[in-house]
């Protein structure tokens, strides 16, 4: 698959199977089009003017995604997507996480009721958040504001999760538990992280695509291509010869 | 052994250019802070008394209450000054017979002017109803939905450009527009028609609203639209980019997106910018000196003469007359606050006895001014605490 933005190519030849219900973890130096990638998935990209995929296709679940009968509500209800600064909505904890069914028309109150406590539940948060519901997301720490995200995002129960470097914010106790948190996640869902941070990767991936200046140099499982890279320049930026 | 200072200065002309633009600074903006408090006090001196009166409780509504009239200026042969009501004045010149010495009338400068408020509070309701409708959908538009581009760099340049108009014609366009040329439905359309396209049942008649409040409100609508659309769209701005990219990729439309998480945040700001619209709105004169005002009018917009129900007349029909009366009041042309000064102030003789209802019609124009200025700087903290993120 190709991609570019007006003129300029950010992707190119980019061959990637992603793992149902596995951990796979994009990594490369800054600007190399990790994050692209993963927004190419849901297609977040099409905000952006003159961005575009040139060449080739994205299939999800079988289907190309740029195909004229993709309900782009539906992609994105079915892929969700974690961004990188915690981001929750200026209302109450349990409206940011009904905001997905709200917008998908839900309106059965014990429906809502339901995933909220599911979503927050599986995002580790409802032990310390049932009593609180109605309070404002804003009150939360860091962490909890990123775990409400991710709580946000599996509302809807999406087949696919896309995380943009979801632990760039936060202290290394706050990753911690986010990461302990996409393990438990990769038994329901299928988890696509970018991360800067390596160790993340060999600890929460079970594969590992390395990008350089928007190609895909190498793509193995996580451990292999840790202790084994195939590839010189893979081996250099692991050994951190250059960033 | 006394320390050298390491750290004295010596460069003594940037030190003192630092202390003169300072000072400069300072002089300049307590120059502007006396001159609006000399207005305000000169205008308060002067317009508070149309509120007093002597006896307790000191405070005369009359002024806020009644119609304008003309004011009779009656002096008795001891040198006694009178000033009362055309009604009164008869009674009063009854009375005092022979004694009477001389009689003068100022036309619009008695009574009250409850007329120019009602006409100027109608004004605004319309202007604003339509100002922030139209207002809030070219902003929402031009953030949300518009690709960047020629086309858009062109609207926003003519959506500023409006807001350099003068605004007599504002005025101009809403006697062209709105007055002689809107459309209205009609059985009869008038001779004055520009054109008649016909519907069957009616007709759609472009011969103009007439002087009224609809055409005023409109023609005001149209002044305050560049204010309302600049704030609106610099609120929608404001509003974290990261909302609308969470709100899409939990599959929300884009309308979705701007009605749960992107509105609610800007509504503050738009509300705010609204009401410095609407202070602006009612403080204009020109654009409803040829589509909205009258100089005088001695009844208010309800107070029109409809035909009498006769006696047998059921619920409906009352029910009917009921709505007529209310509808009828943007129909009717009305006095207006700005104008009502103008009037005072160019169109009438100026002496003592005028200079009362000249400047308490000012000051109560102030005070309403700046208790919607009020208004909106309580809005906004209110609302900020309310929608923080």
């Amino acid at each position: 698959m190709d991609f570019c933005y007006g003129s300029k190519a950010a992707l190119q030849g980019i061959h990637l199977d992603v793992e149902y219900h596995r951990v796979t973890a994009l990594i490369g130096p800054s600007g190399c089009g990790k994050s692209t990638l993963l927004r190419c998935i849901n297609r977040m990209n099409d905000r952006v003017a003159g961005a575009r995929v040139s060449k080739g296709e994205i299939l999800v679940k079988g289907k190309n995604i740029h195909d004229a009968d993709v309900d782009l509500t539906q992609l994105r209800k079915q892929v969700g997507m974690v961004f990188q600064k915690s981001n929750p909505f200026p209302k109450t904890i349990y409206e940011n996480v009904a905001y997905g069914l709200r917008v998908h028309g839900v309106k059965d109150k014990t429906a809502i009721d339901e995933a909220v406590e599911r979503s927050l539940t599986q995002a580790a948060l409802w032990d310390e958040l049932k009593d609180r519901l109605h309070a404002h997301a804003l009150g939360l720490s860091g962490g909890q504001q990123q775990r409400l995200c991710i709580a946000r995002a599996i509302a809807t129960m999406p087949d696919v999760l896309l995380m943009d470097e979801p632990c760039s914010a936060l202290d290394p106790i706050a990753t911690l538990k986010i990461e302990e948190l996409i393990t438990q996640l990769a038994r329901d869902y299928t988890v696509v992280i970018v991360t800067h941070n390596m160790q993340q990767a060999v600890r929460v991936s079970d594969f590992t695509a390395f990008l350089h200046l928007g190609k895909l140099v190498e793509f193995a499982p996580t451990e292999e291509l840790f202790t084994n890279p195939r590839e010189k320049l893979t081996d250099s930026y692991l050994r951190g010869t250059f960033s | 052994m006394s320390a050298s200072n390491p750290f004295s200065g010596d460069n003594d002309s940037a030190r003192r250019r630092e202390t003169a633009m300072r000072w400069l600074l300072r002089l300049g903006s307590y120059f502007v802070v006396f001159v609006t408090v000399a207005i305000f006090a000169h205008i308060s001196h002067k317009g508070l008394p149309a509120l007093l009166k002597p006896e307790f409780p000191y405070i005369d509504t009359s002024f806020l209450t009644e119609l304008p009239g003309t004011l009779h200026v009656i002096e008795d042969k001891q040198g006694r000054v009178t000033q009362t009501s055309p009604q009164e004045a008869e009674t009063i010149k009854k009375q005092l017979g022979n004694e009477l010495r001389s009689e003068k009338t100022i036309s619009y400068a008695g009574g009250g002017i409850l007329g120019p408020i009602v006409g100027t509070a109608l004004l605004v309701l319309v202007s604003v109803t339509v100002a922030l409708f139209l207002g809030v959908c070219c902003a929402i538009y031009l953030s949300e939905y518009a690709k960047k581009g020629k086309f858009i760099e062109m609207v926003r340049l003519a959506i500023l450009n409006l807001a350099g108009v003068p605004s007599v014609v504002f005025g101009l366009f809403g006697l062209g527009a709105f007055v002689l040329t809107a459309p209205v439905l009609t059985d009869l359309p008038a001779d004055r028609a520009v054109f008649v396209i016909p519907l069957g049942f009616t007709n759609l008649s472009f011969q103009g609203w007439d002087t009224c409040v609809l055409s005023g409100g409109f023609t005001l609508a149209f002044v305050i639209l560049p204010v309302i659309i600049t704030a609106s769209e610099q609120c929608l701005q404001a509003v974290p980019q990261g909302f609308r990219e969470t709100s899409m990729a939990l599959g929300a439309t884009r309308w979705q997106t701007i009605w749960r998480s992107v509105l609610p945040f800007a509504t503050p700001g738009i509300l705010t910018s609204t009401i410095l619209g609407i202070a602006r709105a009612a403080g204009e004169t020109a654009p409803i000196m040829f589509t909205a005002a009258l100089a005088f009018k001695d009844k208010l917009p309800w107070q029109k003469d409809l035909p009498p129900l006769p006696a047998d007349a059921g619920m409906f029909a009352h029910w009917e007359q009921s709505v007529q009366r209310c509808l009828g009041v943007f129909t009717e042309s009305v006095q207006a606050l700005p104008y009502h000064i103008y009037t005072l102030a160019a169109k009438i003789p100026q002496n003592e006895y005028s200079e009362q209802a000249q400047y308490g019609s000012v000051f109560v124009f102030l005070i309403l001014v700046a208790s919607l200025a009020a208004t909106s700087i309580w809005l906004r903290i209110h609302l900020r605490k309310k929608y923080k993120w």
